[in-house]
Formats: structure tokens, C-alpha cells, sequence
């Protein structure tokens, strides 16, 4: 069956009516993640693009309310406008990524090292569930228990437990100083052991990041007048001085690592993990380019060969997978994660698999 | 005996099989004491297996159930359902793999908050949701209830330290939800889990995320005549780019209170105190204190005393931790709220509170959480005196009203369990319940787990008849 | 917490129990501190629940018998009053319910036998030391006797000290600074008579005249705290009488009489001798902290340096607030290592005679704490307290590892005299 025109709402009752009027639907924001909001077996293709705009923003209260299908990058702006910034790092700005889709998705970068990921800054929801229901959960303040926490499920639900149209972040300071250090290893035991001693120290780091073969790129922030001594301590720290960054080069390193394009242009898979695990998968991945984020609990990868590869690997290390760009039957590869609680959640906000 | 109970007899021994008067009065309630109901039995299981075989005898014979850790929730969470089952999970309170290297620990629900901190102590980890009750409250009830404590603002609330945890559904199945990672791959389906209250299953493992200890704390104690200004001083705090660990005000008569009870030496005269706390690495703290001295400096405390060794730093907390229990030393009974204001509207929301209370004629402490406009005004009351206990309720929820007229929410960390349910529907629309309800009977169709909580509907048990609420007269809501 | 309690029908005890109920606020504090809760793990056998099954018999809603079994296993030994952030006065409350229900209460024969002998042997000193004779010539009968009795003889030590007379007053040596009178005790000074004789050294040594005043007899502390108010009352006028001379000071050497002395007031409230308890409580001191406020003479060093793990009687820390005075005085004796034990703030499980009413949950919290102690490393144990003192030395002795154990007064006493 061919795919169908795609739609574009502009409003919420549009998204009721599209979600009611139609048996399978795909949502799709800036298109970023490709592998996540290609219509396929004929869903209908619903642009989000059309709920855009910043509903509220107070800098006092570290609070900001936007559509969905705002992008990253237009929020990202006003914020740095008052000094603030969106702690989880999403990737794609430039590529146009919203809101929505990257909760959706349930993507972080390398800053999520200091304060947390997607999930540790959501606040409130506004979807749109799987038979045209408009559904709240959460609420705009930085504290909230009541209710069930649905903001924290649509944190990766990849659009298929309902459609986001309205979103509420809590957002934090920006650090106002920055400097990054590239510290190279002779092999990768040493760098894990390093990365373990700095992820159980009291050094606060706004990246620690693993690349391979053996080298830990890692970010200070805060005041400026601090950072030469915390510097200073994290070299001394390391025992050794490390390639430093600063200024405006530093802060263009990290700008262009955003849109994971330093990774090649095979198919993009994110993996969840811990550090214990990075020894084995280094052993299988060969020359897929990589990077691990956030001490070894992400891995953004680039896998050139067929998925299936990818996918059995995955399997046999025990992890889990979301493909982001290229081909695959289904984005979530790796161990199976389907379980009991999941199916029966899902079956309440979707039951006719409108959105899955 | 009835022939179900005869079935659970054996199914635990007679010492974690409770059916005796003498032994069910004392679960009659949790720490909000205005509600009581009596359970059938309690059982006290000690093992994943014997939660599965509880669950599955109160499906099997279709009895409503709710688990309890330590009984301190303040909104009724651990209350029992009339006739229903206790499963207690106190005794379940090992801890079973703690790994500094991978900065985790393993727990079973009955573990005591405390408890992570000090076993991850000695490797320079700890465990950062703290609730004041942390030294007697479960991991178990934690999770339930998404508990908060001081140190939200900058490091989130249980939900954000919670990695995975082993879950007996309502209908007896076993699932994990999470994994030892900080990311996944698919929907957060422990981050729906955590703070449900109980109604969507019982934890029986829990894998905790460890934080190194901060290198440096910096903790200030202001004094000021004025309670507006405390709450300015917070507004300055957050507009000068600060992040602090934690941020709390007290006001005159918890102040009061807390001397009563712990000799914090707590500047007596004081019509408010402000805590504030940075933590984090030595020299940023060090920098950061010098702007958050000009910051109090300007917001007109008349007294301001910093802790110079980690002695008086426990000093300052210890009376804002004893805050609540400690009202009980100015009155035979309180009820403490939780409500939320955007930080902003915390002047006003205290003013206005200060009005209510004047106009019904009772006294409120106020104990807060300044940093993310957490509000804990404590109602003080006299049971015994004819229609206070009324009054206080109408007074409670006067400012729950309050809250969300400006923008907040209805409860901050101590969740809606028995106490709020009838203020759900303030904060959310009838199809946003029935969203939350639909998700509920997907996992629980016979609403066995914790009946009765969170969502309106059904009164409550044993309590005295108290009329129509307020909010009820006003039209605003119906109890159906 | 709400009641409806009818305080009028019960009397002036009524209102003690009322009041105490009512300012618990059911928060649950209490229950890390109780040393029942810990080790059994419900409701009922924590304070919080203890308050409210009380609060229940007296409502009227719950029969006696029921609670009873709860009420039982409580110590008595006041963490909850420590922990407890509502001021709620358990001690009195507990203490008083006794009181009320124990006249009340059905007990078998042999129960209130056994009640009666611990009544009328352990406040005698002369009555106890012919039982304990007695019962260290039926220790080989152990295996054969029930239960209930074979716990009082393993606490009997493996011989009785010789008996040690009292001297009706000892004087200060050089210039007096204080003059004071000294309760005694009762089964220490059969037990224990070298607590008593180290008490009179020390402090004649730094310059403080003690009486040790005639027709004094046992606190009543165990009467009170059993619910055998009459008895109690009896013993306690006896002692009014006999410590109402001009002394600077009434000092105890024992946590359970320093504390059983300072609740005369609350004993005697609403009876006539209310004034003369007042004034007497208000004088009584335990022994450290009059040392520590008069000052101690300076002490010469032990012979070598020695690790002394201090355990802290409940009824010095949590009934009198009494902890850091005789760590003051152990760490004012050079070459003294101060040790503290895990879990310090827990009952050993003796507990006035509880180790003896409830063997099964004494001895599980009297092996606890003896494991802290020997993880501590220490070589000497130092307590202020004759229950304690054989509590720990009995544990363990049973872990085979009987490290000695002293009166913090007895380590004093072998600083100055060698």
C-alpha cells in the first residue's frame, strides 16, 4: 500500500482529528533521526513542524514551555539569551530537531554528564494518545508528584504511546566558564580506569567522554575565576597535562560534535550501556566510528555494514539499540526489551496500534 | 477463620501472618493519623516469592491490598483498604550488592534511606534523595512515592536515582523495569513506575544510582525579620546564576518548634531563617560563596552565620529535619501540606497564607523547600476542640487552591495517596484521569492494589463526618 | 495524635498517659531507635505502635490481653525518647500504663511467683545474696529447670564477691570541696561491691566528703518500672527519709537508680511527698557528671595504654541525657584509646530485670552488642551501669572472648591506686 499525503496540523484538535481519521500514523519532526519518522507499511506521515513556539518562558523559574514541534535550536537560542541552557545536550540542532522528537526519540549529548539526561529535566506532557485523546500528565513547575509521571514515559517512546504537542522543561544556568581537556591513553585499560577514578571523584565534569581507541575527552565548567585551579587539579588529578581547549575553540569543538556527523555517514545507532561492558563491545565493533558519552552509559555509533550484523552483535553483548538513520525492519535492536508492563501500558494509551 | 485466611495461614508462618486485634491496630494508619482503616491481616514476607504468593492470594480471592515500608507517608499512602491485606516489607530490608566501582547498590524495599548513604560512606558515595523522614522511611516507600527531600533542585527526586527495579504487578507477574544504564533505548517505563503510590505494582529489588560526595559544602544560615524577605533573598539567589545544593525557609514557629525539639541554637527572634547550601568542588564553591555572601548581604538579613566544620553544618539541618514531628510539641495535632508555587509567586503564596490563616483563626507553621517553591504549611490544630479539625481541613485546602491558582501543583514530593485525591481534578481534566485510569486497570482491572488512593471517588474510611468540602460547595468539584 | 481517651475516669495517672499520647504525632522516628523494632520487625513492638495500643485499651476499643504481649517486650530503655522529635515523655507513659494495668492483669501462679521473688530478693541486698548463694549451688540443675528459670542463673557470676560492708561516712582527703550522700544501690552490691568501694575512692580521693546515709534501701526503680506502683511508693518514702540531711549532691553509681531516682516527682504527683521528690531529684546526680563539674584531680597514666570501648546504659544516655561526661573522665585518664561501639544507642538487652522476663529477645540484643564491641578491637569495656556491666560480660563470656568489663568509676580507681 502506497504511503498516503502527508498532514500538517497546526493545532492540537488537528492532531485529534488527523490520529482519528487515520489507522496508522508516523509523526515526524525536523526528520533528524530518519529511522524514527519514515512512514512505512502505510502510515500516514503527520509533520509536527506546524506546532511550534515557546508557550512560556520565566528564567526565574527555570522553567520553559514550548509545542513540540518547536525547534531545538530556536529554544536553545532564547535560552542563551538569559544565560541558560537545556542541561541534556540533545543532538541535532542544526539538522532542525524539536522537541517532541527528541524526547520522542529520548536523546542526550555529552552535557548530560553533569546534571542528567532528556528524562531528569521533563516536567510536563500534552499528547495526544492513540484513539485522539488530549492527555496532560506532570505539570510547569520544577516539583510535582501528582498524577502518574507520563512525561517521564514519552521520554523515548518514539511517538508510538501518543503524539506530543506541548512539552515543559525544567532548564538550568549555563556554566559560564568552559574549558575541555583531551587526555590520550596507551590502551583502553588505562583510559576505563581513569574514567572509573574520575566518575567516582568529586570533580564535576560536564563531559567525560570515551573515544576510542584509548582517549577521554573531558569538560570543567562553572565560574571563570575557579576554573584555572580546578584545571590545574584535574591535570595533577590525571598525571598528566593533556591537550587543553579553550575559548571560542572549545566551545566550537563541542558545537560541531552535535550533529554526530564526526561519526561517518553509515546508519546512526544509539546503545545504552555501562562502562563494565565497553572491554567486550570494543573487541566486536572493528572500525565502527564511535564515540561514548556520560562516563559509558551512551554510545553514539555508526555501522556500515548490514544491521542484522549490528543487531545480532548487540544480542550477543547483551545490550539494546535504537537505529536513528538507516534500515531496519524496527529502530529498537538488540535484546528484546518487550515485557508484560510495557504491553499493557501501551494497549491503554494505544489500542488499536494506531501509533506503533 | 474464613476459608481464605485458613489459605494464607499457609502460606506464612504464624509470626508474619498478623490477624489479632492487638496486632492489626497499630497498622491501622501511617504518619497522617486523621485516617484509619482495619486491615484484615498483614502479612510480612521476606522474599520476592512470598510477595508473588500475597499478591496472588488477594487476586485469587479478590481482596484489595496495599504494601507498606515504615508507615511515615503524610498522605495516606500506606493507610490499608478496609478489609484488605497489609504486605509489609519492612522485614525485607537487606542490602544486597553494593558496587562502588560501578557507583550502584542493590536493595530490597525495606532498606532504610539512611541506610544507602551510610554503607556507600565509606567510598566516598552517597545516595542524594533525602527526605527528612530518611532515617525511618523505606527505599520501597521512597519509590512510591517519588520522594523528594532538601537537595532536589540541583540532583532531582528518587525517580532520578532509581536504575532499575524488580516489580511484582498486580496480577502476581514479575517484570524488571530499567537496567543498570542512565539511558534507554525505548520508553521509560520505570520513570511511569516510580511514584505511582502503589497502584501499579510492588517493588522487591531495587537498583539505587550512587553519587560521589561533594568535595566542599558552603552553608549559610540568614535570619530576617520579615518572611518576604527570606523568599526575596531566594528569588536573588536563583536570578545571580547560583545553583545551590538546597534551599529551605522556615518561619517563625516552626523555627520555634525545631529549637523545642533539637537545640539547633537557632536565632530565636527571627520571623524566618534561610538555609542555603552550595556544594561541589572546593575552589568553585569557594567562588561561588563569595557571590552568595553580596546576594544575603543585600536581601537584609540581620543575622547571617556560616557553618565552619561539618558539625555545624548538621547542626543547621538537623532543626529544619526535625521541623515537622517537632510541631508536635505546639499542638496535640497538625496537618502538613505540600503544595507547590512557582518561585516567583513564593511572597505572595506565603502572604496569603498568612491571611488565611488569620481568618480561620489557626495557627500554621511554614517549612519549605525554597529552591524549587516546594510549600509545607503546617495546619496546627486541636482535635478535641469541636470543628477545629474541619476548620483545619478547610483551611488546608484553601491553599491547596491557592497553589494552583498560581501556577503550582498540589503536591510537590509527598504524592496524592488518600489525603489529596479530591483535589486531583484541580489539576487535571476528567479525560487526563481517565488516562491515568485506563493505564491503572490495564495492569490492576480488579483495582486491588492501594484501592481507593489518588484517584477521587470513594470515601475514605473512618473518617468523622466532616460535610462537603469546600471545594465541593463552590461547584468546583464533585465527589461524584 | 487525636484520642478519646476519658482521662477524668482514670485519674491524675490518666492525664500523664492522655498527654503523652497526644503528642505523638505517629511520625515514626522512633522506630530505627527501638531495639524490639529492629529485631522483630513489626509494628506492634515499636513505640509508635506501643503508643497506639495503649491509646487503644484506654479508649476502650481493644482488650488489655491484647496489647499485652506488645507492652511486654518493650525495654523500657528510652531510645524513642531520644529520637523522638515530638517530645513525647514514653518513659512516663509506659511506666504509668504499667501501673495501671498490672493490677488488672490475670497471671498464671507461676508467674507471679517468680515475680514476687525478684520483688522481694533483688531490692535486699542481704535477701539476694542468700538467693544468689543459693542459686550458684543449683547451677548444675540448669538442664533441668523450665525455661523462665534458667536465665536468672546464667546470669549469676561464677563466684560471689565477698560482701563489703559500708561505711556510714568517708572523708574528703585534704581540703573538702564537696559533701554528698551516695545511693548504694541494691543488687550491685551484691553483685558488684567494688563499684561502691571504687565510687567512695575516687571521690574522697578529690576532696568530696560521702555519706552513705542508713535506712536508704533500693531506688523502687524496678517496682516502677514493672507496674508495682504501691511497692515502688513504699520503697521510695523510705529513701525520701533517709536523704532528706544537706548534701551538695545525691549521687548514683547505677544509670537505672539515677534515673529511677529523678522520677519520684512524677511517682509522687498529686500525693503529699510531691514537694520533698522535687526537691530530692533535683539534687541527684550521676557520679561522672559530678566529677566532671567538680573537676577532677589529675589522674596519672594507666601502666600501659589501653583500648577501652565505652558502652553507654540507656539509662544514662537516654533517660538522663548522660553521655559525654564519662567519656570526658575515661578520656581524661592518659593512655586511655576511646573507642566507640557500633549501634551505641541500642539496649544491650538487660534492661532492669528484662533480661530475666524476656531471655529470648535479651539474649539476641546482649549478642549483638557484645559482636560490636569485639569488632571494635577494644581491650576493656567500661560501663556506667550493674545491669549492663553483667549483661555484656555474660554475652561475652557465651562468644568465648571475656574481655574484662568495669564501672567507669573502677577504671578511675585503678588510674589513682594502681
Amino acid at each position: 500500500m502506497s504511503e498516503t499525503q502527508p498532514l500538517r496540523p497546526t493545532s492540537v484538535a488537528e492532531v485529534q482529528e488527523a490520529v482519528r481519521a487515520y489507522p496508522r500514523l508516523r509523526a515526524r519532526g525536523g526528520g533528524s533521526k530518519p529511522a524514527l519518522s519514515t512512514p512505512q507499511n502505510g502510515q500516514t506521515l503527520l509533520e509536527m513542524g506546524g506546532l511550534r513556539g515557546v508557550v512560556e518562558y520565566d528564567p526565574s523559574e527555570y522553567v520553559v514551555v514550548a509545542r513540540a514541534g518547536t525547534p531545538l535550536a530556536e529554544v536553545a537560542a532564547l535560552l542563551a539569551q538569559h544565560g541558560q541552557y537545556l542541561p541534556f545536550d540533545p543532538p541535532f540542532l542544526a539538522q532542525g530537531a524539536t522537541l517532541g522528537g527528541t524526547v520522542a526519540a529520548g536523546l542526550s549529548g555529552p552535557m548530560r554528564q553533569r546534571y542528567g539526561g532528556v528524562r531528569d529535566f521533563i516536567l510536563g506532557v500534552e499528547l495526544v494518545d492513540g484513539e485522539g485523546r488530549r492527555i496532560r500528565g506532570g505539570g510547569k513547575v520544577v516539583k510535582n508528584a501528582a498524577g502518574f509521571d507520563l512525561p517521564k514515559l514519552m521520554v523515548g517512546s518514539l511517538g508510538r504511546l501518543g503524539l506530543l504537542v506541548e512539552l515543559a522543561f525544567k532548564v538550568f544556568p549555563a556554566p559560564k566558564a568552559t574549558c575541555t581537556l583531551e587526555v590520550a591513553f596507551p590502551r583502553l585499560e588505562e583510559a576505563l580506569e581513569t574514567l572509573y577514578r574520575l566518575a567516582g571523584s568529586p570533580i564535576e565534569l560536564y563531559a567525560l567522554d570515551l573515544v576510542p581507541p584509548a582517549t577521554l575527552v573531558l569538560r570543567l565548567g562553572g565560574l571563570s575565576e575557579a576554573l584555572p585551579a580546578r584545571l590545574e587539579r584535574l591535570q595533577s588529578f590525571l598525571g598528566q597535562p593533556g591537550q587543553l581547549r579553550e575559548g571560542e575553540a572549545e566551545v566550537a569543538y563541542w558545537q560541531g560534535l552535535n550533529d554526530l556527523g564526526h561519526l561517518g555517514a553509515g546508519a546512526l545507532v544509539k546503545v545504552a550501556l555501562t562502562a563494565r561492558r565497553i572491554p567486550a563491545l570494543e573487541r566486536v565493533l572493528g572500525p565502527a566510528p564511535r564515540r561514548y558519552l556520560c562516563a559509558g552509559n551512551l554510545l553514539y555509533l555508526a555501522w556500515e555494514g548490514k544491521l542484522e550484523e549490528l543487531d545480532a552483535l548487540l544480542k550477543a553483548q547483551g545490550l539494546s539499540g535504537l537505529v536513528l538513520r538507516g534500515t531496519a525492519p524496527q529502530p529498537q535492536i538488540g535484546i528484546d526489551l518487550a515485557q508484560v508492563f510495557a504491553r499493557k501500558v501501551a494497549a491503554a494509551l494505544d489500542p488499536q496500534g494506531r501509533l506503533a | 477463620m474464613n476459608p481464605a485466611l485458613s489459605e494464607l495461614q499457609g502460606l506464612f508462618p504464624p509470626g508474619r501472618l498478623l490477624t489479632r486485634p492487638g496486632e492489626l491496630a497499630p497498622y491501622a494508619s501511617d504518619a497522617l493519623t486523621a485516617f484509619r482503616a482495619q486491615p484484615l491481616a498483614v502479612v510480612l514476607p521476606e522474599s520476592h516469592e512470598e510477595v508473588v504468593e500475597a499478591v496472588r492470594w488477594c487476586v485469587r480471592h479478590r481482596i484489595p491490598y496495599v504494601a507498606r515500608g515504615s508507615g511515615t507517608s503524610l498522605s495516606g499512602g500506606s493507610l490499608p483498604v478496609e478489609g484488605g491485606l497489609v504486605i509489609g516489607l519492612n522485614r525485607m530490608n537487606r542490602l544486597l550488592r553494593l558496587d562502588p566501582k560501578e557507583r550502584l547498590a542493590v536493595v530490597e524495599p525495606g532498606f532504610i534511606n539512611l541506610q544507602v548513604s551510610q554503607a556507600a560512606a565509606p567510598y566516598g558515595l552517597y545516595y542524594a534523595p533525602d527526605p527528612s523522614s530518611q532515617p525511618v522511611s523505606t527505599i520501597g516507600g521512597n519509590l512510591a512515592f517519588n520522594s523528594g527531600g532538601a537537595h532536589c533542585l540541583k540532583y532531582g527526586m528518587t525517580s532520578n536515582h532509581v536504575l532499575a527495579a524488580r516489580v511484582v504487578l498486580p496480577d502476581g507477574q514479575t517484570v524488571v523495569l530499567g537496567s543498570e544504564s542512565l539511558e534507554n533505548t525505548g520508553p521509560d517505563w520505570l520513570g511511569l513506575f516510580v511514584g505511582s503510590e502503589g497502584l501499579l505494582g510492588i517493588v522487591t529489588e531495587i537498583t539505587l544510582r550512587l553519587l560521589p560526595k561533594p568535595e566542599a559544602y558552603h552553608t549559610v544560615l540568614a535570619a530576617y525579620d520579615a518572611l518576604e524577605k527570606a523568599g526575596q533573598a531566594v528569588a536573588a539567589v536563583v536570578a545571580s546564576g547560583l545553583l545551590p545544593g538546597a534551599m529551605e525557609i522556615m518561619d517563625a514557629l516552626a523555627i520555634e518548634a525545631a529549637e523545642a525539639a533539637v537545640q539547633a541554637g537557632y536565632p530565636r527572634e527571627a520571623r524566618a531563617l534561610l538555609i542555603v547550601e552550595l556544594e561541589g568542588e572546593a575552589p568553585q564553591v569557594e567562588a561561588e560563596a563569595r557571590y552568595l555572601e553580596e546576594v544575603i548581604r543585600q536581601s537584609g538579613a540581620y543575622e547571617v552565620r556560616v557553618a565552619q566544620s561539618q558539625e555545624e553544618r548538621l547542626k543547621i539541618w538537623r532543626g529544619r529535619k526535625a521541623a515537622f514531628s517537632a510541631v508536635g510539641r505546639l499542638s496535640p495535632d497538625y496537618l502538613v501540606q505540600d503544595g507547590v508555587v512557582p518561585r516567583s509567586k513564593l511572597g505572595q503564596a506565603l502572604a496569603e497564607i498568612e491571611n488565611l490563616s488569620a481568618r480561620y483563626g489557626l495557627r500554621v507553621a511554614n517549612v519549605f523547600h525554597a529552591g524549587d517553591g516546594n510549600l509545607h504549611p503546617l495546619i496546627l490544630y486541636n482535635g478535641r476542640v469541636a470543628g477545629e479539625l474541619e476548620r483545619a481541613e478547610a483551611l488546608a485546602g484553601e491553599i491547596l487552591q491557592l497553589c494552583v491558582r498560581l501556577g503550582g501543583s498540589i503536591t510537590g514530593e509527598h504524592g496524592v495517596g488518600m489525603e489529596k485525591k479530591a483535589y486531583m481534578p484541580s489539576m487535571f481534566t476528567p479525560e487526563d484521569l481517565e488516562a491515568m485510569q485506563r493505564i491503572r486497570q490495564a495492569l490492576d482491572p480488579l483495582e486491588l492494589a492501594n484501592r481507593g488512593k489518588m484517584f477521587p471517588g470513594d470515601h475514605p474510611p473512618h473518617r468523622p463526618p466532616s460535610g462537603p468540602h469546600p471545594l465541593e460547595k463552590a461547584g468546583v468539584i464533585a465527589r461524584e | 495524635m487525636q484520642h478519646k481517651i476519658d482521662s477524668e475516669k482514670l485519674g491524675p495517672q490518666g492525664e500523664i498517659m492522655a498527654h503523652a499520647i497526644e503528642a505523638c504525632v505517629h511520625c515514626g522516628f522512633c522506630l530505627p531507635a527501638c531495639p524490639t523494632y529492629q529485631v522483630l520487625g513489626e509494628e506492634m513492638d515499636s513505640p509508635r505502635g506501643r503508643i497506639f495500643l495503649m491509646k487503644e485499651v484506654l479508649e476502650g476499643s481493644l482488650a488489655p490481653e491484647e496489647a499485652q504481649p506488645y507492652l511486654d517486650k518493650c525495654l523500657g530503655c528510652l531510645g524513642c525518647v531520644t529520637a523522638c522529635p515530638s517530645g513525647v515523655p514514653y518513659g512516663e507513659l509506659i511506666g504509668t500504663y504499667r501501673g495501671f494495668s498490672e493490677p488488672k492483669r490475670h497471671r498464671s501462679p507461676f508467674q507471679r511467683l517468680f515475680r514476687l521473688a525478684l520483688q522481694e530478693t533483688l531490692p535486699y541486698p542481704s535477701r539476694f545474696r542468700a538467693a544468689a548463694r543459693l542459686g550458684q549451688f543449683a547451677k548444675w540443675m540448669k538442664p533441668l529447670l523450665p525455661a523462665p528459670l534458667k536465665a536468672p542463673l546464667e546470669l549469676l557470676p561464677e563466684r560471689l564477691p565477698q560482701s563489703e560492708p559500708l561505711p556510714e561516712v568517708v572523708p574528703a582527703e585534704g581540703p573538702r570541696r564537696a559533701r554528698v550522700a551516695l545511693l548504694a544501690g541494691c543488687a550491685q552490691q551484691v553483685l558488684q561491691p567494688g563499684f561502691n568501694r571504687a565510687t567512695l575512692r575516687v571521690l574522697a580521693h578529690n576532696g568530696v566528703e560521702v555519706v552513705v546515709p542508713r535506712g536508704q534501701g533500693c531506688c523502687g526503680a524496678l517496682a516502677l518500672h514493672t507496674g508495682e506502683r504501691a511497692r515502688a511508693l513504699k520503697l521510695a518514702r523510705a529513701n525520701l527519709q533517709a536523704f532528706a540531711g544537706d548534701f551538695d549532691a545525691i549521687l548514683t553509681n547505677a544509670a537505672g537508680c539515677g534515673s529511677g531516682l529523678k522520677e519520684y516527682p512524677l511517682l509522687f504527683r498529686g500525693q503529699p511527698e510531691e514537694a520533698q521528690a522535687k526537691a530530692l531529684a533535683a539534687k541527684v546526680k550521676d557520679v561522672s557528671v559530678f566529677l566532671v563539674e567538680l573537676g577532677l584531680k589529675e589522674v596519672p597514666p594507666l601502666p600501659k595504654p589501653l583500648k577501652v570501648a565505652y558502652h553507654d546504659a540507656c539509662h544514662l544516655a537516654h533517660a538522663q541525657g548522660v553521655r559525654s561526661e564519662p567519656r570526658q573522665l575515661l578520656k581524661s585518664i592518659p593512655g586511655v584509646a576511646l573507642l566507640e561501639i557500633p549501634e551505641g544507642e541500642l539496649c544491650c538487652g538487660s534492661a532492669g530485670t528484662y533480661n530475666l522476663e524476656q531471655p529470648a529477645l535479651a539474649a539476641t540484643l546482649g549478642e549483638r552488642k557484645a559482636r560490636h564491641i569485639l569488632a571494635t578491637g577494644a581491650e576493656l569495656v567500661v560501663t556506667g551501669n550493674i545491669g549492663c556491666f553483667t549483661q555484656i560480660e555474660t554475652h561475652l563470656r557465651r562468644l568465648g572472648r571475656p574481655l574484662p568489663v568495669l564501672h567507669t568509676v573502677e577504671l578511675l580507681e585503678r588510674a589513682y591506686f594502681g
